[in-house]
C-alpha cells in the first residue's frame, strides 16, 4: 500500500490548539464541527427520550398507577420517546453526525459541496428538536404516538401542529443534507479516487440520501394534510366526507418503512468499517455488496410498505404482494450482515470497544432479524400486531441494534475528533451494562407480546399474571441507563482526560486516518489528496 | 490554492443559523398561536421576529454567496438542484396520489358543492407560464461568456418576473372567484385537494420569483453568479413542467 499527499507543513497543534471561540462553532460551517453540533442535538435526543422510556418502563412496574395517575401523561411521553429517538436520535446521529464527520474525509475532501446549507440542515435540524421539546411545556401537548394516525389525530384535543412542524423542519433538514451529500459524493472526490474505491460507509451514506429525498417529501405531504385537516378544515382523511384514513397510513408508512434503511444503511456502513479495521481485513465481496446488498435495498425499500396494513383494511392482493416483496427485501439485508461474517472470517480480530459493539449489533440484529420474518406473514401478524411482540422486535432491529452501531462508531471516531483516546476499561464496562440491559428488557417484551399484551397502554389490569415480566424489563431499563450513564462519562473522560494519540491508533487504511491529522484542522488533509492507483481503504494486504 | 493562512480558519456564517431560528418563529410558532392556542397577537408577534430575520438572512446569505463565487465549490449548485427537484417532485407525487385515491374510490366527481370551474383561467395561465419559461431561457442566453450583454439579462429577467407575478395574480383572482361561489378549503375532498395543490404550486411559483429576486438586485449592480441563475432558471422550468399536470388532472381530466 502507497499513497501520497501533498504534506504542507500543518502545524497541528496550532490548527487545533488555537482556543476556544464559541463563534467559531456557533457559526461554523466546517463539516467537522455541524457534525459536533449534530452529535449533541442527536444524543441529547437520546438522553432526554431515554428518560421517558425510563418514566414508562416505571410506570409499567407495578399494576395501577406508579409514577403517575394521568393516563395521558403516558401517552405524552410514548410520543416523545418514539418520535424524538426516530427524528430526533437515530437519524441525525447517524446521516448528520456520521455523514459529516466521515463523507469529506473519507472522499479526500476539504468539506462538502455547500456548507452553509450543511449549517442550515444542523440547525433546522435542532429547531425540530426545539418544537419537540417545546412537548414539555405547552398546554394540550401531542398525544398521537409517533405515527399521529387519524382519525385520533385530528379529534383529539391536543397540539398536532408541533407534531407537524417537528417532521416538517427536520424533513426540510433531510432533504437539504441529502442534496448536500449527494452532490458532495458525486463531485467532490479526490483525484483518482474511483467509485470502486470508496468506502462502503459512503456507499451506505449515498443510498440512504438517495432514500430521503425521495421519501421524506411524502411523510411531509402526509402530515400536513393532518394539519390541514384539523385545523383548516380540509377533508383528506375525512371519512364522512368521502376522503379516508387509510390514504394517511399508506403515505406515512411508504416513508416510515424506507426510513428504516435511512437508519439501517449508514450503521451497518459503519460495522462494516469497524469490523475492516479490527479484523485486518479487506471487505467480503466488496462491491458484490454494494451492488446486491446496498442497491437491492434501495430497489426494494419503496415496495414493502404495507406490511404495516396488513389489518389496516387494505385490499388482499396487496397484503399478498407486500408479503412477498418483505421476503425478498430481507435477501439483501441479509447478504450484508454475510458480508460483515465473510470480512470476520479469518481476520486477526481484536476486541476493543468498538468492536464490542459491532459484535453485540450482530446479536442484536440477528435476534431483530428473525422476530421480523413472522411479521412479514400475513396471516402470523394478525396474532401479533399491536401486541409488546411489535416494540419488542423493533427495539431489537432497530432501536438497540442501531444503537450499537451509533455508539460503536462514536467510539470509533472519537480518537480521530480529539486527539485522544478513551479508556477501554470504561468503553467494555458501558456495553456490557447496556448490552445485558437490552436483552433483558425487550425479551421480556417480546414475550410479553407472544402472551397478548397490548401495546401502547397506560396499565394492564387484565393482565396480573405479567407483572413480573414487566418488572424484569424495567430492571433491565435501569440498567441500560446505567450503561448509557457510563458511555456518557467514558466520553467525556476521553475528550478531557484521554491519553494523546497519533493519527492512526487503529493502524486503519482508509483515508481519514492515514491522511488527516487528529484532530483535523480546517480543509482537513494540509493540501490536496491524490488516491494512487493501487490504494484501496482496506488494504490490508490479504 | 489559497495558502495556509486561509486553511488553517475556521470557516463560518451568521445566516444558516439566523434563518432557522427565523423559521422557528414564522412557522411552528405563528401557526402554534394562531390556530392551536388562538392567541392571534402572539401569532403577529412571532411573525414580526421570524419575517425580519428570514429576510436579513436570505440577503446576507446571497451576498455572502456573490462573493466567494470562485470559492472551492462554486458552479456545483447547477448538478446539486436536479437532486432538490427530485424531493420537490415527489412532494407533488404525494399530494396527487392522495388527490386519485379520493376522487377514484369517490362515488361521482366532482362532489356536491364544486361550482362550474372556468376552462380559460388555466388556459392562459399555461400560456404565461410557458412564456416565462421562454423568456427565462432569453436571459441565460445573454450571460453566456461570448456575447455577455448585462442590460439584455435584466430585461429578460425583469419580464419573465412580471409574467410569473401575473400568473400569481391570475391565480389570487381565480381563487377569490371560487371563493365567492362558496368553494372554499372545507368545501368538500376536491376542494381540499384543488386548493392544496394549487397553493402548493403557487408557492413553488413564489420562491421561483424570490430567488429571481435574489438574482435581479445584485445584477444591477454588475454581479451575477452564473451557476445560480441556471439552477434558479432549473428551478423555473420544472415548476412550469409541474403546472401541467396540476392544468391537466385538477381542471381538464
Ligand atoms: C434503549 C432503551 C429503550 C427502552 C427501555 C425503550 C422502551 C420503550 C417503551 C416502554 C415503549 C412503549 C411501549 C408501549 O407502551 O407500547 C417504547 C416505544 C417505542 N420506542 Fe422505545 N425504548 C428504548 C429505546 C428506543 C430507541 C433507541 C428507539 C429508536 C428507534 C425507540 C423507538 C421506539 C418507538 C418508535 C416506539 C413506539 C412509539 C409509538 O408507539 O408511537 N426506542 N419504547
Ligand atoms: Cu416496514
Amino acid at each position: 500500500m502507497s499513497s501520497t499527499m501533498v504534506t504542507g507543513s500543518v502545524d497541528t497543534h496550532q490548527a487545533s490548539g488555537s482556543g476556544f471561540s464559541l463563534k467559531e462553532w456557533v457559526f461554523t460551517t466546517d463539516h467537522k464541527r455541524v457534525a459536533v453540533l449534530y452529535m449533541i442535538g442527536a444524543f441529547a435526543a437520546f438522553l432526554v427520550a431515554g428518560i421517558m422510556a425510563i418514566l414508562m418502563r416505571t410506570e409499567l412496574a407495578s399494576l395501577g398507577p406508579t409514577v403517575t395517575d394521568n393516563p395521558a401523561a403516558y401517552n405524552t411521553w410514548l410520543y416523545f420517546h418514539g418520535a424524538a429517538m426516530i427524528l430526533g436520535y437515530q437519524i441525525p446521529a447517524l446521516t448528520g453526525f456520521f455523514a459529516n464527520y466521515y463523507v469529506p474525509l473519507m472522499i479526500g475532501a476539504k468539506d462538502v459541496a455547500f456548507p452553509r446549507v450543511n449549517a442550515l440542515s444542523v440547525w433546522l435540524f435542532w429547531m425540530g428538536l426545539v418544537v419537540a421539546l417545546l412537548t414539555f411545556v405547552i398546554p394540550d401537548p401531542p398525544d398521537i404516538m409517533w405515527t399521529g394516525y387519524p382519525p385520533y389525530s385530528i379529534l383529539t384535543g391536543g397540539n398536532t401542529a408541533f407534531y407537524t412542524f417537528t417532521v416538517l423542519l427536520m424533513g426540510f433538514s433531510s432533504i437539504a443534507a441529502g442534496v448536500n451529500f449527494l452532490t458532495t459524493i458525486i463531485y467532490m472526490r479526490a483525484p483518482g479516487m474511483a467509485w470502486s474505491k470508496l468506502n462502503i460507509f459512503i456507499w451506505c451514506t449515498l443510498a440512504a440520501f438517495i432514500i430521503q429525498i425521495i421519501f421524506v417529501p411524502i411523510l411531509g405531504v402526509a402530515v400536513t394534510m393532518l394539519s390541514l385537516d384539523k385545523y383548516l378544515g380540509t377533508h383528506f382523511f375525512n371519512a364522512a366526507a368521502g376522503g379516508s384514513a387509510l390514504i394517511y397510513e399508506n403515505l406515512f408508512w411508504f416513508y416510515s418503512h424506507p426510513a428504516v434503511y435511512v437508519i439501517f444503511l449508514p450503521a451497518v456502513g459503519l460495522i462494516y468499517e469497524i469490523v475492516a479495521t479490527f479484523a485486518r481485513n479487506r471487505i467480503f465481496n466488496h462491491m458484490k455488496m454494494v451492488y446486491y446488498g446496498i442497491f437491492g435495498v434501495l430497489a426494494l425499500t419503496g415496495l414493502v410498505w404495507a406490511h404495516h396494513l396488513y389489518i389496516a383494511g387494505i385490499p388482499n392482493w396487496m397484503v399478498l404482494i407486500h408479503v412477498f416483496t418483505t421476503l425478498v427485501i430481507s435477501i439483501p439485508v441479509g447478504l450484508l450482515m454475510i458480508g460483515l461474517l465473510g470480512t470476520l472470517y479469518k481476520g486477526s480480530i481484536q476486541y476493543s470497544t468498538p468492536m464490542l459493539y459491532a459484535a453485540g449489533f450482530l446479536f442484536l440484529f440477528l435476534i431483530g432479524g428473525l422476530t421480523g420474518i413472522p411479521n412479514a406473514m400475513s396471516a402470523i401478524y394478525m396474532h401479533l400486531t399491536d401486541t409488546y411482540w411489535m416494540p419488542g422486535h423493533f427495539h431489537y432491529v432497530m432501536a438497540v441494534s442501531m444503537t450499537t452501531a451509533i455508539l460503536g462508531g462514536t467510539y470509533y471516531v472519537l480518537p480521530k475528533m480529539t486527539g485522544r483516546m478513551y479508556s477501554e476499561t470504561l468503553g467494555k464496562l458501558g456495553f456490557f451494562l447496556f448490552f445485558i440491559g437490552v436483552n433483558i428488557t425487550f425479551m421480556f417484551t417480546l414475550l410479553m407480546g407472544v402472551k397478548g399484551l397490548p401495546r401502547r397502554y397506560y396499565d394492564y389490569q387484565q393482565f396480573p399474571e405479567l407483572e413480573w415480566m414487566q418488572q424484569w424489563a424495567t430492571i433491565g431499563s435501569y440498567i441500560i441507563l446505567l450503561g448509557a450513564l457510563v458511555v456518557l462519562v467514558s466520553w467525556l473522560h476521553c475528550a478531557f482526560f484521554g491519553m494523546r494519540v497519533g493519527p492512526n491508533p487503529w493502524g486503519s487504511r482508509s483515508l481519514e486516518w492515514t491522511h488527516a491529522p487528529s484532530p483535523p484542522p480546517p480543509g482537513n488533509f494540509g493540501g490536496e489528496v491524490r488516491v494512487p492507483e493501487d490504494w484501496s481503504p482496506y488494504g490490508y494486504g490479504k | 490554492m489559497n495558502g495556509h493562512a486561509h486553511e488553517l480558519k475556521w470557516h463560518t456564517s451568521y445566516w444558516p443559523l439566523l434563518v432557522s431560528v427565523g423559521t422557528l418563529f414564522l412557522a411552528p410558532l405563528a401557526f402554534g398561536f394562531y390556530f392551536v392556542y388562538k392567541m392571534p397577537l402572539a401569532a403577529f408577534v412571532c411573525l414580526g421576529i421570524g419575517a425580519p430575520l428570514v429576510l436579513i438572512s436570505i440577503i446576507g446569505w446571497v451576498r455572502e454567496g456573490l462573493e466567494d463565487e470562485h470559492g472551492y465549490s462554486a458552479g456545483l449548485s447547477v448538478w446539486a438542484m436536479p437532486f432538490f427537484i427530485v424531493a420537490e417532485a415527489f412532494l407533488f407525487v404525494g399530494f396527487f396520489a392522495a388527490y386519485w385515491v379520493t376522487r377514484l374510490t369517490a362515488p361521482f366527481w366532482p362532489p356536491p358543492g364544486t361550482p362550474e370551474m372556468s376552462m380559460a383561467v388555466p388556459v392562459v395561465m399555461t400560456f404565461i407560464l410557458v412564456a416565462s419559461s421562454f423568456t427565462i431561457h432569453l436571459a441565460e442566453g445573454k450571460i453566456e461568456d461570448e456575447r455577455y450583454d448585462g442590460k439584455g439579462f435584466i430585461f429578460w429577467l425583469a419580464v419573465t418576473m412580471v409574467l410569473g407575478a401575473v400568473f400569481l395574480g391570475i391565480s389570487a383572482f381565480e381563487w377569490t372567484e371560487l371563493y365567492h361561489h362558496g368553494f372554499v378549503f372545507g368545501t368538500n375532498v376536491f376542494s381540499s385537494s384543488f386548493f392544496s395543490i394549487t397553493g402548493f404550486h403557487g408557492s413553488h411559483v413564489l420562491v421561483g420569483l424570490a430567488l429571481f429576486l435574489c438574482i435581479l438586485l445584485p445584477a444591477l449592480s454588475g454581479k451575477v453568479n452564473k451557476a445560480f441563475v441556471k439552477s434558479a432558471s432549473v428551478y423555473w422550468h420544472f415548476v412550469d413542467v409541474v403546472w401541467f399536470f396540476v392544468v391537466s388532472q385538477l381542471y381538464f381530466w
